[in-house]
């Protein structure tokens, strides 16, 4: 039936995050952009909560995730800065792929260092999707993997790879092709004991998202072996591991629109211009007003979405709502900073203010 | 619990309207709008279908699920009725606009005594008369008087644009019984048909809805029982009250009649491309069309959403004026442009009845970024509500 307010559980969750995230994510935004890393206190503080480990109790996890519960979390450290969120939930994506698409041998293997209670917050996990056109959309992975006698040979190149330099466990996504010319299933793959064949690139300089580093992979003739792939091809596993990366993306996207709406905001209303906060003139308060009925539709387009992924909707389905909310929120949150710019003016040009970062998040998302 | 699935009783309510839509709206959909008359076994047909198995499949399923959700069953079905023809759907005999002001300030007994007329199973409607010749979203400035005298309301004034004016059994019209009060001034009266000094004047031509009626209404002092001023609990504001309650209402109901007609426009479009695309058309012009009709399949799907919620909101009696009003700007802009898109798509092609229907869509859909409010009211409402404390004139 249709529903539209988050459990009572959820909202505490929820108003979880976004204490983190005002407390400890928006204070050291700048900082995180210029060391291009979040600090090792933060990752500390976020273990903590348990919010950093939504995988199975048995692996020290905080318990599975669910992704209605934690679009809400993502939306809300987004809000306190978008690179550190991406930070965050680009590493989760290693081990969450794990445990959706990865055997019970692989999750023993794989997922026990990220839920160690003394040292699993210093583990980074990375799962690597997008390719040359930088795009999150399943059609455009291409990275090109082929069965050999002892394993499996992968070509091609990965971008936008987060935490891909220092990652304790990098999971890829690529197409199992029985034959050079066929595009093959969607696998994920563990990067693990690959001698030759890849290439690691630090990418140094983004127009956003600094506080999530990323790298890129070039892989040519690398040989992985057998026991990388995870789980079996043609299970589902890496399609869900893939929507629900797309989701939190526009999660983030959400939260970073969030962040810009209000902070634009509370300036119009602080700001005097001809005697009267400038707000109150309809050529600013139109641009706030189409700014937030914008928000609310790509959040409920993103709700959607991730409401099917926790029924466990088809992969059709999934791919197409997942590719929706992404695609749409992250137009939106386009949008939506380069307009709260516009509302404050010279000031919202100034590294003072967060909102040309945001901008500059925003643009680097697709 | 966030859920974007629908109950037995919302699928019920959805199928049942699609239904209607399919073979009641759309055979008859060119000639009416061609005539801008409706035959009268249409509105025979509907009126059996409401008290037959499907519809009242659907209250029972609704009654089962224990829980308020007339508005949501309500935008779930307009959106099917406008997907078939919204010009009929706004012509389906029931109380329509005035139903939301009798029972928001109606007493027991009013409601009592007013909605029963259309439970008889005769053809019955009801409209609402609260735009003028001088004023639209500005209802504060309403010259319509309405005079105390004795035991009767006299009313004086002239109201346009009323949906189903000509042929309504009751008109809840708005009122000031002292314009030195402004707004606060404002009331809603109940004026029945036949009363002496309720004149019907001209029945508009439009641009588009053509087949809905669209009447001006002269009140020359015309006299109405004291009883049927809608007095609500007594409030000051209850009059302004009752016609923004009217609007938070009616706004995501308007959203979802545009979501319908956005809806019909796509899916016509797309299917033009699949079917009718003249063999040899250059291939990246057919991507750029299909790219530009996911996009627009994508954002149908986010203004259904936003009307979802401002109908739930409503229905949990949770204060909706703004979402109410981002339903509707969002679905008003969105029909404008996804009936421009198709007509642009399809324009290569021969003449055909789905060409002349997206035609006529184009031109019922402009209406939905005016009536219930302009899009820039709407942006006004949705800011007044961001900032509650600043004034925005």
């Amino acid at each position: 039936m249709l529903d539209f307010a988050p459990t009572e559980e959820q909202e505490e969750i929820r108003k979880l995050a976004q204490s983190i995230a005002l407390d400890h994510l928006r204070p050291h935004a700048r900082k995180a952009e210029a060391e291009r890393d979040s600090s090792t206190e933060l990752r500390l503080t976020l273990a903590q909560t348990g919010l950093t480990t939504p995988f199975p109790e048995e692996y020290g996890g905080s318990g599975p995730l669910e992704a209605v519960t934690y679009t809400l979390i993502a939306e809300e450290l987004a809000y306190g800065d978008p690179g550190l969120a991406l930070n965050i939930i680009g590493s989760l994506m290693g081990p969450l792929t794990v445990w959706l698409a990865g055997s019970r041998e692989q999750q023993e293997r794989y997922l026990p260092p990220f839920g160690d209670p003394t040292s699993g917050y210093l583990q980074r996990g990375s799962l690597a999707f997008a390719e040359r056109s930088g795009s999150y959309t399943l059609a455009d992975v291409h990275l090109q993997a082929r069965r050999t006698g002892e394993g499996y040979l992968l070509n091609g190149t990965k971008r936008d790879v987060v935490h891909g330099q220092r990652a304790d466990l990098r999971v890829v996504l690529a197409r199992l092709a029985e034959s050079e010319s066929a595009e093959g299933q969607l696998c994920a793959f563990v990067l693990h004991g690959v001698q030759e064949g890849l290439s690691i690139q630090d990418e140094e300089e983004k127009l956003g998202l600094q506080a999530a580093p990323s790298a890129t992979y070039h892989f040519h003739q690398a040989q992985l072996p057998a026991e990388a792939l995870l789980g079996e091809a043609g299970s589902s596993g890496a399609v869900r591991a893939a929507t629900l990366y797309q989701i939190l993306r526009a999660a983030i996207a959400c939260g970073t629109a969030r962040a810009a709406f209000e902070y634009c905001s509370a300036y119009a209303r602080e700001r005097i211009a001809f005697g009267r906060p400038i707000v109150s003139y309809q050529g600013i308060a139109f641009i706030i007003a189409e700014m937030a009925m914008k928000l609310d539709a790509a959040r409920l387009l993103t709700w959607r979405a991730a409401c099917s992924w926790d029924r466990g909707e088809a992969d059709e389905t999934l791919i197409y709502e997942a590719e929706s909310a992404q695609h749409q929120a992250v137009k939106m949150a386009q949008a939506a900073t380069t307009d709260a710019i516009q509302v404050m003016g010279g000031a919202g040009f100034m590294q003072d203010h967060p909102a040309e970062m945001w901008m500059r998040d925003a643009a680097a998302m697709e | 619990m966030i859920d974007f699935t629908l109950s037995k009783a919302q699928q019920a309510a959805r199928d049942y309207a699609h239904q209607v839509a399919l073979e009641e709206m759309r055979p008859i959909s060119l000639e009416c709008d061609r005539t801008e008359e409706i035959p009268e076994s249409f509105f025979w047909n509907m009126q059996r279908r409401y008290w037959g198995g499907a519809a009242a499949q659907a209250r029972a399923y609704g009654q089962d699920e224990g829980v308020r959700q007339e508005n949501l069953l309500s935008v779930i079905s307009q959106e099917e009725m406008a997907w078939g023809d919204a010009a009929l759907a706004t012509a389906i005999p029931g109380p329509g606009l005035a139903a939301p002001p009798i029972l928001s300030q109606g007493t027991p007994e009013q409601q009592a005594r007013f909605l029963s007329i259309y439970m008889d199973g005769q053809l019955h409607w009801g409209a609402l008369a609260l735009t003028e010749p001088g004023i639209g979203s500005d209802v504060a400035g309403m010259s319509t008087t309405a005079v105390l005298d004795g035991d009767e309301w006299v009313i004086n004034g002239h109201k346009h644009y009323i949906t189903n004016g000509a042929r309504a059994d009751l008109i809840v019209t708005f009122a000031t019984i002292d314009k030195r009060l402004g707004r606060e001034g404002i009331r809603p009266f109940v004026v029945p048909k036949g009363t002496p000094g309720l004149i019907v004047g001209r029945i508009e031509k439009k641009m588009g809805l053509r087949a809905s009626q669209t009447a001006e209404l002269i009140f020359d002092n015309c006299r109405i029982p004291k009883e049927n001023l809608l007095a609500g609990r007594g409030e000051k504001k209850a009059g302004f009250k009752a016609a923004m309650g009217t609007l938070d209402a009616t706004r995501p109901m308007v959203g979802s009649l545009a979501v319908g007609i956005a809806r019909a426009a796509y899916e016509a479009a797309c299917e033009w491309l699949r079917e009718e695309l003249p063999a040899g058309y250059p291939p990246q012009k057919r991507r750029a069309w299909e790219e530009e009709l996911k996009e627009l399949g994508q954002e149908i799907e986010m203004a259904r959403f936003l009307v979802w919620r401002a109908a739930w909101m409503a229905d949990r009696r949770i204060p909706n004026s703004k979402e109410a009003s981002m339903s509707k700007a969002y679905a008003g802009a969105l029909v404008m442009k996804a009936t421009a898109t198709a007509v642009r798509i399809t324009a290569p092609g021969e003449e055909s009845e789905r060409k002349l229907l997206i035609q006529k869509w184009f031109r019922d859909a402009k209406v939905f970024d005016i009536f219930e409010g302009t899009a820039q009211i709407q942006r006004l409402v949705i800011a007044r509500r961001l900032f509650p404390t600043i004034d925005i004139p």
